[in-house]
């Protein structure tokens, strides 16, 4: 009953935050209300026992990516150009259709036989670990995945790097840069 | 009244809903992005919840995938941006609309 409370709590919250997403007209309250969201979430999956996923939804999620978008935004200063219109006329047909796919997604999955087990694993931080890095020739082999991971990062931070840097000055890096 | 795991599932459609919405309706470039991020958080709750409900050994599969999911979202959203800045300093304009060069 108690979980039932906090999890309606929660989920409002979550909710409020996405419309909120939705309507607002600053990138930078959207932004923000993307935060509250991702917090509500995080406290939903300590609630459904995954402490560790809540963790690190606070850590890399609400913390780290948040963080670049509302530093992207203040850069840019994204309210320089406030006369962009929110929606236009596609928007008319393309909200009625996302209603009716949720509605025929909901309804399939009101009729799916669904119920918590007894015997699942609380994802504590043990748990998780262990798991993760099990390293065992019969093991679930979790770690090639998560070397793989690191590959993809270090490739984005590099690409992230290599666009958004600045022109440099001189006349050797202009013409270069005009040949490609 | 318990909790039940639907009431998380229709949870994760309604954000998931709300995240498509706002990624294909919006015209702000900021707005497109921050959409995507919603419903990358939406099916990672959905994820964690169809994890609840299966046997012990079997239930930690649905939360271990969604921190790879949470691992490709950072990515995503590091060059995304940085496209977004380099868009931004072409045409400093952040609708959508200004970027229709391809357009047949």
């Amino acid at each position: 009953m108690l979980a039932l409370i906090y999890f309606i709590i929660l989920a409002v919250v979550a909710l409020g935050a996405a419309v909120c997403v939705f309507l607002s007209r600053h990138p930078l309250y959207g932004a923000l209300s993307l935060v509250t969201s991702m917090v509500a979430l995080a406290g939903i999956y300590g609630l459904i026992g995954s402490p560790f996923l809540g963790v690190v939804q606070i850590m890399v999620y609400a913390g780290a990516i948040m963080m670049l978008v509302t530093f992207v935004i203040m850069v840019l200063n994204g309210a320089r150009d406030s006369k962009t219109p929110m929606f236009d006329k596609v928007s008319l047909f393309i909200i009625p259709a996302v209603l009716v796919l949720a509605g025929l997604v909901g309804f399939a999955l009101t009729r799916a036989p669904l119920a918590f087990d007894a015997t699942t694993l609380r994802g504590s931080v043990a748990l998780t670990s262990r798991t993760l890095f099990d390293v065992a020739q019969t093991g679930p082999g979790y770690f090639v995945l998560f070397e793989v991971l690191g590959l993809l990062l270090l490739s984005a931070m590099v690409a992230a790097v290599l666009l958004a840097k600045k022109r440099l000055g001189s006349v050797d890096t202009e013409n270069t840069e005009e040949s490609h | 009244m318990e909790l039940q795991p639907i009431y998380i599932q229709i949870l994760a459609l309604a954000i998931f809903a709300l995240g498509l919405m706002t990624a294909i309706s919006r015209r702000n470039l900021f707005f497109v992005l921050m959409g995507v991020e919603l419903a990358l958080n939406a099916v990672n709750l959905s994820f964690i919840g169809f994890a609840k409900t299966l046997p012990a050994e079997m239930s930690i599969t649905g939360q271990i995938v969604p921190l790879f999911s949470i691992a490709v979202a950072a990515a995503e959203a590091c060059v995304g941006f940085a496209m977004l800045i380099l868009l931004f300093r072409k045409k400093e304009s952040v609708d959508s609309d200004n970027y229709s060069n391809m357009k047949g």
